[in-house]
């Protein structure tokens, strides 16, 4: 009975920092640290450069790297995660995660596998809490090759995930779903068992770049498929094997022991008033969508000062005192919108232009009858004692 | 009177929603905040009618379920107390 109740608005909790009152630590810096990426995904949020090499396009230099993590250890960093494009295309991220490990600092690397060495895998294991993800999106070559456009990437990628298990690591599987692979599901997580992953997730197709073309095409898999995927993998595959499975559909779709639980797989709360993105010109970021949305470019390592432009700059302090208050369509209804923030800013401000527009997965929900009842606030119930006595 | 001698009663403003895995949401109309509770949770918030106290709700679970933990007491008291303290029971 440990837990029994908990708090749906409860955020994490702040280090004493040296900021101004009511001005968050910036926890965690999502670095992007290369424009160029040695897979096509088609489904790609970002929508790389394709660079087999990594030496046709920009990478964030190791100077503006160091320059940005020594800024931030002061204002409360404790981690980083560094993802591309591909990171282990960048020609320093060996210095990159040498110094991360120097600043004791923790590391996330979100990663295709392919380029990953036995060197890359026991440096990264050296570092403090490391995690990695290597994307899978298939259970066969033929599969997860029509997903990420490069032949002979499947079993690089596998070769990848085995070189971090031989070092040490359980790391995480990513599938991203879509009508093409939705039938191999239960292949990779059997996949993942056999390489020795810890965890697999299951992503939603996001309509930005490469992934609104799938979306207009059709490709994308329907919100109804998705709840019921999302049902299936939590309540009947996760009892089938000893991994994690996350599936990645907003909070509201999510069974509440799934996220309160016991073994549960937690919320997968996007920190966005803790988080800053840095991208690969050394431009800081809402996130990797700066990529794609200049509107959220908030500076640039060489110009601004970091701390200050934490502080003042507007586009973050509406953010800070916007959400959720601010957030409309179908959050305004929603009980989880105190945590889930509206799921993801940055896509929803790709697809609209407001910070405050709700998630497209939600409100296609709820337009279609789909949305959980449970989750929508109460609207002049009232509950009876006697109703509630057993 | 202590504590543990006082019959709760469910705030008429809070809402319980249970869910398909037994779990459920309470929330508070009037605050707009809303508290995710577990299977037992439920089962002692439905006992709080105003006419049980601790030591009753306590009596009813050792009498309804099977292998309790040695320090149930405990976890009831405490869910109790967090219900009290989040206004969801007066």
């Amino acid at each position: 009975m440990n837990n029994t109740l908990k708090d749906t608005q409860k955020q994490s909790s702040t280090p004493q920092i040296d900021l101004p009152e009511g001005v968050p630590a910036l926890q965690t810096i999502y670095f992007y640290i290369t424009e160029g990426c040695n897979l096509k995904c088609r489904h790609c949020w970002l929508a790389p450069q394709y660079d087999p090499k990594g030496s046709k396009y920009q990478n964030l230099s190791l100077e503006g790297f160091q320059s940005i993590i020594t800024q931030a250890k002061d204002m409360g960093l404790h981690s980083v995660k560094l993802t591309g494009g591909e990171p282990f295309l960048h020609p320093d991220i060996t210095s990159m995660l040498e110094y991360v490990k120097q600043e004791e600092l923790r590391v996330v690397v979100e990663s295709n596998g392919v380029l990953v060495t036995p060197d890359h895998a026991a440096l990264l294991k050296s570092c403090k809490n490391p995690f990695i993800s290597v994307s899978l999106d298939g259970a066969n070559a033929e599969t997860h090759e029509w997903m990420r456009g490069v032949p002979g990437c499947f079993d690089a990628a596998i070769k990848g995930a085995e070189h971090l298990v031989d070092a040490g690591f359980k790391p995480q599987i990513i599938m991203a779903l879509m009508k093409q692979n939705v039938d191999q599901i239960e292949d990779v997580i059997h996949l993942a068992e056999d390489i020795g992953a810890g965890s697999v997730k299951f992503n939603i197709i996001q309509p930005t770049s490469r992934g609104k073309q799938l979306h207009e095409a059709s490709e994308n898999l329907s919100v109804a498929e998705f709840i019921e995927l999302g049902k299936w993998v939590e309540e009947t595959l996760s009892k089938e094997t000893k991994l994690r499975l996350i599936f990645s559909h907003p909070m509201a779709f999510r069974s509440l022991h799934n996220l309160f639980g016991e073994n549960s797989v937690g919320c997968g709360l996007c920190g966005i008033k803790r988080i800053l993105g840095v991208i690969y010109d050394g431009s800081y970021a809402l996130c990797g969508i700066g990529e794609a949305e200049p509107d959220l470019i908030f500076g640039h390592w060489k110009k601004d000062v970091l701390k200050d432009m934490w502080i003042t700059h507007p586009i973050i302090n509406q953010i800070r005192e916007g959400l959720p208050d601010k957030l409309e369509g179908i959050c305004t209804k929603c009980i989880m919108k105190n945590i889930c923030l509206g799921s993801c800013v940055a896509q929803n401000y790709y697809q609209t232009k407001s910070l405050w527009s709700s998630f497209w997965f939600c409100e296609q929900a709820y337009e279609q009858g789909l949305f959980p009842t449970s989750r929508l606030k109460p609207q002049g119930e009232t509950v009876a004692d006697e109703e509630l006595i057993i | 009177m202590k504590q543990k001698e006082v019959k709760y009663k469910k705030n008429p403003s809070v809402v319980l929603r249970e869910e398909f895995d037994d779990w459920g949401v309470l929330f508070d109309t009037e605050k707009g905040e809303g508290f995710c509770i577990n299977p037992m949770g439920i089962y002692i918030w439905k006992q709080l009618d105003g006419s049980h106290t601790n030591q009753d709700v306590l009596k009813v679970i050792k009498n309804t379920f099977e292998d309790i933990p040695n320090d149930v007491e405990a976890h009831v008291n405490e869910v109790i107390e967090q219900l009290v303290q989040h206004e969801l029971i007066l």
